[in-house]
């Protein structure tokens, strides 16, 4: 039986078709842009090609993300911290504290070995932002997003930035360039003061190991390095952070349609 | 200058100090928040107070027990417990003042273990006569606390003797105040913050004697910069040394300014007025706190924070007040609009800065300099 | 009468029409006060109006934070309060009632219509910081009107002594003097004696209603009963409050013995706290659609309820002076027995420690059988968001499931209801709830 997953994120539409709620046909992602509808069709069609299927060999489909309700085929909905939790425990079965840092939030959660969403938290109105942040940082300091990460890697110095406000940290960054700072120790600076915001939000729900980051933040390097550092355990990555809240749905929809 | 670096050492190894004094008498050290702490009781029994300050490091460790809107402050002080820095206290207290503070003591005696914590009611209105007696009585019950703690007695000549002390620390801060009335203040803002800052953090009678050497060394000390523009600061709590820093190490020739006189929870208020004269001690160290320079949340129906001020920018030759805001603190937000009208109606021009534990440093230069070009204008008409 | 679309059997409450009168009068009795040579005064929910109404049957006053929530509730007017309270140079992060109340002076317009209606006097409490200050920006605004706040900030009630009370009393005495002095009447002593019994009245029986949502189901829910309990927070020294709360007992009584529930399709209980957004209580509704009700929270029960504790363990009411048999003769005595009732006030506890509060937010989640709890971390209100994340700490570690949403009681730009309702999808989710109910 094929179920799939609509992820109708922030950003970008993510699709997941899964077989026997076990393995994994196909992923595909598309720009969100205006029109997230046309979007999220162009994204489920890609997924079809991918995975050779027709549409009416979908038994069930479950939508998930921040426009969840207007995402094209779903039957019903889960949200995204319920598709995080069973997205991560199905590609990392021993995981039970899932931190998801994506382009416009940030939210942590705890759940047991069945995905089940024990207690959660999200970035709350003083630490706005984490992926969008990072793409203003890099665009003040004139690097291309995915260099950021490495280009915090080089440095070992620790500038203290305004950690809890972005508004507050972004007039820092334009301080610390006119200082004369290092463009290394800059990006350093900003990594710490996100890692800050993000680790004060997993403090609060607590966590346990395995602990699991994804979204797409998770991608760099430099920002799991931090989180490392500060949880004092080591954070595993998963491979294609930002389908596990698409795989999630998907997982739930073939539980819906009676699969397991 | 060495008279001066005594004081900067004791507020950067603060921690040092504390537990090297433990070491020196066999004392207590108390921890305390708000300077409505009732001092002198504590030194007649032989132990130190010394104010939590925070450290103005980003921290991640206090948002599961201090939701982010309050402020950085008392956020600041908590993460310094959490972080185990304050180890070695015997004691940890707080007197009654804003609700923000409040957190960091009550989280901080339940996830870090103190021996001896407490809670000293200090009314807030202390513009009414009932206000006496009320204090009288939480102190006596205080001073009891504090007997048990200890194990032993509060005379009342250790009363006394302790009262001598505090009241003689602040004649010499205020001679040294008296000193920045000056056309040329001997020393910068920064250096008076530093100085008050180590008065919260010491045994009063080692700050006394780094007073007096002091005070002998200052006459002939002369700045290697002008005094400039005559700045006032009025704040919540306060200790951002770097922002002073900034603005009196400005371009001598273009933005000379110097900060000779405050109104603040970590400068003057601290110290400006004595214990009075009085048989019945603790009656008279109430009378002390209740008649202080207010904190803004006791300072009502009346405003009598503002004539304060405002003589203070009379004697100190004011020309600037620049308003370090706290971010999130609401009694000071209370007091700016009417303290700022005050203030320029009597011809003082005021800037308002808001202020984390770190801050946008750049960009208060590019204000704090335009600020000083108005002024400088305005003198020249 | 008792629709049954769902589980349970519910119905409209019969007095919600007198509760509404209740209020429509009060606000109209202020603007109307110096019509026929009445006065008119201001104050906090929390101050003791028992004793201005000593000076006459013909004083009307006015709360701050409901007239504040009052302003909320229209959004448009609300936003130009506000706008205008950050022209004139205050800060946002200022308690969002005083903003929108400050703002209606800027604006002179009154919430019900008309110029905004200075007031003789002011009287008020002080515990939390904005509190005394609240009256001393308003004094200025309004170039100058007489001002007296008493201080009750004096301890929990676990503390209280002889000397606290006697500070209170004091300020009492002061205050009273005060009031003749600005007033120019002599106060009457007999009129004091009845308010303070009627402040003692309404406030038992206020808890008495709330101690009836311990059954299942519940016959009311938190969203009406913000309808009811801010009748205490207006007046509570009024016989008409005292009056009507005893008459919403019996109803509810008669709702619990006929099994009506406030959610028909009750499967779900939760409680909330702090103030509810005020612009967007529809939250509360949407509630319904995964059957989950809340029952109330220490806010609504606390802020103007009495209560104790009972010597089985159980929250109760806190019986009433009248029915203890203590006799109040004189001034002096209705001033102690009023000081003494409102220090044991649950939401005057946690100012001295936010422990305090959770014990008693740990008694109502078991006792009133509830599956979670939803806290507003409100960022209009320090003095009721004061140590919440503490409070949240407490409830986990006892047990209980707890969803945290932020906000704003009174400024609508600081509360983002998708993602709220995005939070309650989450947390339904946790708690095993799916959203099925129209």
């Amino acid at each position: 039986m094929i179920t799939a997953g609509i992820d109708m994120g922030a950003k970008t539409i993510k699709v997941v078709l899964l077989e026997d709620g076990k393995k994994i046909r196909a992923k595909a992602k598309e720009l969100g842009g205006t029109d997230t509808k046309a979007a999220g069709e162009k994204a489920f069609n890609a997924a079809l090609f991918q995975a050779g299927l027709k549409m009416a060999e979908v038994s069930h489909i479950t939508s998930t993300g921040a426009g969840a309700a207007g995402a094209p085929y779903a039957r019903d909905k889960i949200t995204e911290v319920g598709a995080d939790a069973k997205g991560a425990v199905f590609l990392h079965p021993a995981a039970r504290t899932v931190i998801d840092v994506g382009a416009e939030e940030g939210k942590t959660l705890r759940c047991d070995a069945h995905g089940k969403v024990i207690d959660f938290a999200v970035n709350e109105k003083c630490a706005a932002g984490a992926g969008s942040f990072m793409e203003s940082m890099a665009r003040a300091l004139e690097v291309k997003l995915e260099e950021l990460g490495p280009l915090a890697l080089q440095s070992s110095g620790t500038i203290p930035m305004n950690a809890q406000c972005a508004v507050f940290a972004e007039s820092e960054v334009v301080t610390l360039v006119h200082q004369k700072h290092s463009k290394m120790d800059i990006a350093k600076a900003v990594h710490d003061a996100i890692g800050d915001r993000i680790t004060s939000m997993v403090r609060k729900v607590g966590f346990e190991p395995d602990v699991v980051l994804i979204g797409g933040v998770s991608k760099n390097p430099a920002f799991v390095e931090t989180m490392r550092r500060n949880l004092q355990v080591d954070v595993k990555v998963l491979d294609d952070p930002e389908f596990v809240g698409a795989l999630g749905a998907a997982i739930v929809a073939a539980e819906n349609a009676g699969v397991k | 200058m060495k008279e001066l670096e005594v004081f900067r050492e004791w507020k950067k190894n603060r921690h040092e100090y504390a537990r090297d004094w433990q070491k020196r008498t066999g004392g207590k050290v108390m921890g305390y928040f708000c300077t409505y702490v009732p001092e002198e009781i504590l030194y007649a029994a032989g132990v130190l107070p010394v104010r939590v300050l925070g450290s103005h490091e980003p921290q991640n460790v206090t948002e599961p027990h201090i939701f982010a809107m309050f402020c950085p402050f008392c956020r600041d002080c908590l993460a310094q417990g959490l972080k185990g820095r304050y180890k070695y206290l015997d004691g940890l207290m707080i007197a009654q003042s804003c609700l923000h503070i409040r957190q960091a003591y009550t989280s901080w005696v339940k996830h870090v273990p103190v021996p001896f914590s407490y809670y000293l009611c200090m009314p807030h209105k202390v513009q009414s006569k009932r206000a006496y007696p009320f204090l009288r009585g939480e102190l006596e019950a205080f001073k009891k606390a504090v007997e048990k703690w200890t194990g032993k007695e509060i005379s009342d000549k250790a009363l006394t003797d302790a009262i001598a002390v505090y009241n003689e620390n602040r004649r010499l801060m205020r001679e040294l105040y008296d000193l920045r009335k000056a056309p040329e203040p001997p020393i910068s803002g920064e250096e008076a913050m530093e100085i008050t800052m180590a008065q919260q953090m010491t045994d009063k009678k080692e700050h006394n004697e780094a007073l007096r050497k002091l005070l002998a060394a200052l006459p002939k000390r002369k700045r290697d910069r002008p005094a400039g523009t005559r700045l006032m600061i009025i704040g919540s709590e306060d200790d951002d040394l770097d922002f002073l820093h900034m603005v009196e190490s400005l371009n001598k020739e273009q933005y000379p300014a110097t900060f000779v006189i405050d109104e603040h929870c970590t400068g003057s208020r601290y110290f400006w007025n004595d214990v009075p004269e009085d048989t019945d001690k603790l009656m008279a160290i109430a009378r002390r706190y209740i008649e202080r320079p207010p904190c803004p949340t006791k300072d009502w129906e009346e405003r009598r924070r503002i004539p304060h001020m405002l003589k203070l920018a009379k004697d100190f030759g004011v020309q600037g007040a620049i308003v370090m805001q706290q971010k999130f603190c609401d009694p000071h937000e209370l007091d700016t609009v009417a303290i700022r009208k005050e203030l320029e109606k009597k011809g003082i021009k005021t800037l308002f800065l808001e202020f984390d534990v770190t801050v946008p440093i750049g960009q208060f230069r590019i204000r704090v300099e335009a600020f000083l070009e108005t002024i400088k204008q305005d003198d020249l008409f | 009468m008792a629709d049954k679309k769902g589980k349970y059997p519910t119905e409209p409450l019969k007095c919600w029409d007198k509760a509404k009168k209740i209020r429509e009068d009060y606000y109209r009795n202020y603007a109307a006060a110096h019509d026929k040579g009445g006065l008119r005064w201001a104050g906090g929910a929390w101050t003791f109006d028992a004793i201005p109404a000593g000076l006459g049957d013909d004083v009307y006053p006015i709360t701050s934070e409901p007239y504040g929530a009052s302003c909320a509730y229209d959004k448009k007017f609300s936003l130009r309060c506000l706008e205008a309270t950050e022209k004139a140079g205050y800060a946002r992060d200022l308690c969002a009632y005083m903003r929108n109340y400050w703002g209606s002076i800027l604006l002179n317009e009154f919430a019900f219509g008309g110029p905004f209606p200075k007031p003789d006097f002011l009287w008020q409490d002080h515990i939390c910081c904005s509190h005394a200050k609240w009256y001393q920006v308003v004094s200025e605004l309004e170039h100058g009107i007489p001002h007296y706040s008493i201080d009750v900030a004096v301890g929990p009630e676990s503390e209280i002594n002889p000397n606290k009370i006697d500070y209170i009393v004091g300020q009492m005495h002061d205050g009273i003097e005060f009031l003749e002095k600005t007033t120019g009447r002599k106060y009457q002593d007999n009129l004091l004696i009845k308010a303070v019994k009627n402040t003692c009245r309404a406030t038992s029986t206020w808890a008495k209603v709330c101690e009836l949502n311990k059954t299942v189901p519940a016959p009311l829910d938190e969203k009406s009963m913000y309808s009811l309990y801010v009748l205490g927070t207006i007046q509570k020294s009024s016989q008409a409050v005292a009056d009507f709360y005893e008459e919403l007992l019996k109803e509810v009584q008669d709702r619990v013995a006929r099994g009506i529930a406030a959610t028909p399709n009750e499967r779900c209980r939760v409680m909330s706290d702090t103030q509810p957004p005020w612009g967007f209580l529809s939250v509360f509704r949407y509630l319904e659609k995964f059957g989950t009700v809340s029952i109330g929270s220490l806010y609504t029960f606390g802020l103007i309820g009495a209560w104790e504790v009972a010597p089985d363990g159980q929250w109760v009411h806190r019986k009433t002076p009248m029915e203890t048999g203590v006799s109040i003769n004189d001034r002096d005595k209705a001033l102690r027995v009023l000081t003494e009732w409102e220090l044991h006030k649950p939401e005057w506890q946690h100012f001295y420690s936010p422990h305090l509060k959770s014990e008693m937010m740990i008694r109502i989640a078991k006792q009133w059988k509830l599956d979670g709890v939803m806290l507003h971390y409100n960022r209009g209100c320090e003095g009721l968001s004061l140590g919440i994340a503490e409070n949240r700490l407490a409830l986990l570690k006892a047990g209980f499931p707890v969803m945290v949403f932020e906000g704003n009681m009174g400024d609508e730009r600081e509360f983002d209801m998708t993602r709220t309702m995005s939070r309650i999808d989450s947390f339904m989710e946790t708690l095993g709830m799916k959203k099925e109910f129209d």
